[in-house]
């Protein structure tokens, strides 16, 4: 019989409200996940999709501020065992300044973080200072990555690598065909020190899905399924609970 | 001046996800090349010639000027142009390169509408499918612009999250864009977001300076200000280009007043209001929060009620070299009235806030020295806005009957 799956089940800090993200995290941590991603709402996320966006807005409507997310991370690092990555938009970060703001997710007692809008080169000190601190600073690579830029970011020898699986932005269902299999594989070659855990995502709702990819990469990461789960109301607690267990279901 | 800069002091960027980073590098790479051929040239002053009907004329505002006193006032009348706006310029030259890299599709956002409907009008021409996206709020209050946009072929979007305006047009274009950019171009019609749009911009803008150098020449003008409004900063840039570098004449840029200066009541980001920034792809200043979450804005003008402001004006407001004023609601709707009556020229509520701050500033220059204005585009537009703000209810009364028909 095989392992269970890993995945990185993802969720919106203040969604639906304080309270009920709390409880999405328990959820989804003894649902089984393997990572969880705490995104903090911003006014314009323009990488999102309309799940996430609507989630963030309600999330921003609902009191979040930066500072209280910090303390909802402390909380539940404190209630789960698995590693906790805080994903946000460049604004949020360099407003704060950068450092600070690493500061204040190490102190929280994150992994990690993932800033989409922050690419290597284009990142305001992010993996630098990350890596400073011990926190795994995650890049986002897409398809259309160019061969030269891939090789920078492998070198920058972070210990996890987020790889989209298509273009566009979060929500809509990937296909897992030839074209993706080649990107994964594309993103371990280019890797010249240890191998880097790769987390596949975008559009990911399925067991098939995740089955799919579990060869390709090392984890799995689902966002829009688990914020559409909970967006009609219900415990999150019970609803991505069960919702994990299907999904990592060996 | 360089074609292509990227960062404009401590502004500008690609600050994208690394999806839009390839077609952000293409785009750069086409642009550049296109500018040294001389034939993508040619075809584009002939395009902006027949098709926009430049040049735009400079006129004597005579009896303005005898009115306000104090220097004399002359207008650049880019509301001339083809589909009535300065973003015909942009449009045009972007559109063109869109064909040149083989794009079969465009898509835009707009503010006001007149950047959605200049694009439009070139995509009907080019015969390009164009989608445009704007704020349903904007749909609303440039409703003519939206009937102009269809006629021409386009299909607009309503775009019903964030604030529903300008900014929210322009996060719903870069999401389409994410999944699109192989077979399409973003038109972006401002000089704003991530690199190479500000710079690509200007250089399609910096006709409109490039034509007041021959006039102000041609016409012997001491020239001591320019004078423009600034939304994401676009035709003002275009205005000044022929100028940043030199210390004359004065430069002027107008900013959104709104009808206060609380939180979500104007659009001014300079002088303090905003704060920098990574936001919609580029570094600049903002209308924040103390998290950086963005704040929402307010200005009687669609085209100016935006919560950043190109990179490069950023700099150069920073710098000193271009020095910020603003022009509230008011002002601007009785700039719109003063116009009318005094040269015949009905200015857009955008550029009003320009012709506001030159009514103000007027008397503050010596009679031999000249101020221009740029009129960057003309007020057909903004006909059920101003019918309701200067003559209601007979205006009412007549929607009323042209409804029952
Ligand atoms: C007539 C007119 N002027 C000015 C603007 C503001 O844009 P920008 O600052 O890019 O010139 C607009 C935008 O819609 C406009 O329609």
């Amino acid at each position: 019989m095989s392992a269970p799956s890993r995945i990185m089940a993802h969720l919106v800090a203040y969604y639906p409200d304080r309270a009920g993200s709390l409880r999405a995290a328990r959820g989804l941590a003894d649902g089984g996940c393997t990572w969880l991603e705490v995104q903090f709402p911003f006014s314009d996320p323009t990488a999102d999709g309309p799940d996430i966006q609507a989630a963030c807005a309600r999330a921003l409507e609902a009191g979040f501020t930066v500072k209280d997310g910090f303390v909802l991370v402390a909380e539940i690092c404190a209630a789960v065992t698995v590693p906790v990555f805080v994903m946000s938009y460049a604004n949020l970060l360099f407003t704060r300044g950068v450092g600070r703001f690493l500061d204040e997710c190490h102190a929280a007692g994150a992994y990690g973080v993932i800033v989409p809008d922050l690419p290597p080169d284009a990142d305001e000190g992010l993996y630098a200072e990350a890596r400073a601190r011990g926190l795994a600073a995650v890049p986002v690579l897409s398809p259309s990555i160019s061969t030269e830029r891939l090789c920078r970011a492998a070198a920058l020898d972070t210990e996890y690598i987020y790889a989209t699986l298509r273009a566009g932005t979060t929500g809509p269902r990937s296909t897992v065909d030839e074209a993706t299999r080649r990107f994964l594989s594309s993103i371990k070659e280019a890797r010249t020190t240890r191998p880097a855990k790769i987390l596949a995502g975008f559009g990911v709702t399925s067991r098939e899905q995740v089955r799919a990819l579990e060869s390709h990469a090392h984890g799995v990461i689902v966002g829009s399924a688990l914020v559409r789960e909970i967006a009609g109301g219900g415990d999150p607690y019970a609803l991505l609970r069960a919702r994990i267990r299907e999904l990592v279901r060996p | 001046m360089k074609r292509f800069n990227d960062f404009f002091g401590q502004f500008g960027g690609r600050y994208v996800a690394e999806m839009l980073r390839a077609p952000l590098d293409e785009l750069e790479a086409a642009f550049l090349d296109a500018l040294d051929d001389a034939s993508f040239r040619d075809l584009l002053a002939l395009t902006l010639r027949d098709f926009a009907g430049r040049p735009t004329p400079l006129l004597f505002a005579e009896n303005a000027t005898r009115e306000l006193g104090g220097a004399r006032i002359y207008i650049k009348l880019e509301g001339l142009a083809h589909t009535g706006a300065h973003k015909i310029n942009n449009a045009i030259g972007q559109a063109l390169l869109a064909k040149r890299m083989g794009k079969t599709r465009i898509i835009a956002e707009t503010g006001a509408g007149q950047h959605g409907v200049a694009t439009a009008a070139v995509c009907a021409r080019l015969g390009i499918p164009c989608r445009v996206y704007m704020g349903a709020v904007d749909m609303r209050r440039q409703k003519p612009n939206v009937f102009w946009m269809e006629r021409y072929g386009a299909e607009v979007v309503a775009v019903t999250g964030g604030s529903a305006t300008l900014k929210d047009a322009v996060n719903e274009a870069l999401r389409d864009w994410a999944g699109s950019f192989r077979d399409t171009h973003y038109l972006l019609g401002s000089a704003l977001g991530p690199s190479p749009y500000p710079d690509m911009v200007r250089e399609f803008q910096s006709v409109i300076g490039k034509e007041l150098c021959g006039q102000i020449e041609e016409k012997g003008l001491e020239c001591a200000a320019l004078v423009a409004c600034v939304g994401g900063g676009s035709n003002a840039i275009g205005f000044f280009s022929p100028f940043l570098e030199s210390e004359t004449p004065e430069l002027i840029g107008v900013e959104a007043g709104g009808r206060g200066t609380g939180v979500g009541e104007h659009a001014a980001r300079m002088n303090g209001r905003g704060q920098p920034g990574i936001v919609q792809g580029y570094k600049s200043l903002f209308l924040t929060d103390a998290d950086g979450q963005v704040l929402s804005t307010h200005s009687v003008s669609a085209g100016l009620d935006y919560p950043g402001i190109g990179p490069q004006l950023a700099h150069l407001g920073t710098m000193g070299r271009v020095r910020f004023l603003t022009a509230s609601d008011a002002e601007a709707l009785e700039a719109v009235k003063f116009f009318a009556r005094m040269e015949g020229m009905i200015f857009a509520l955008e550029s009003a806030h320009a012709a506001a701050a030159v009514m103000r500033i007027a008397r503050d220059y010596p009679a031999e020295s000249s101020l221009v204005v740029n009129m960057s585009g003309r007020g057909d537009k903004d006909l059920f806005i101003l019918a309701r703000a200067m003559d209601a209810e007979p205006w009412a009364e007549f929607l009323r009957e042209e409804a029952a028909q």
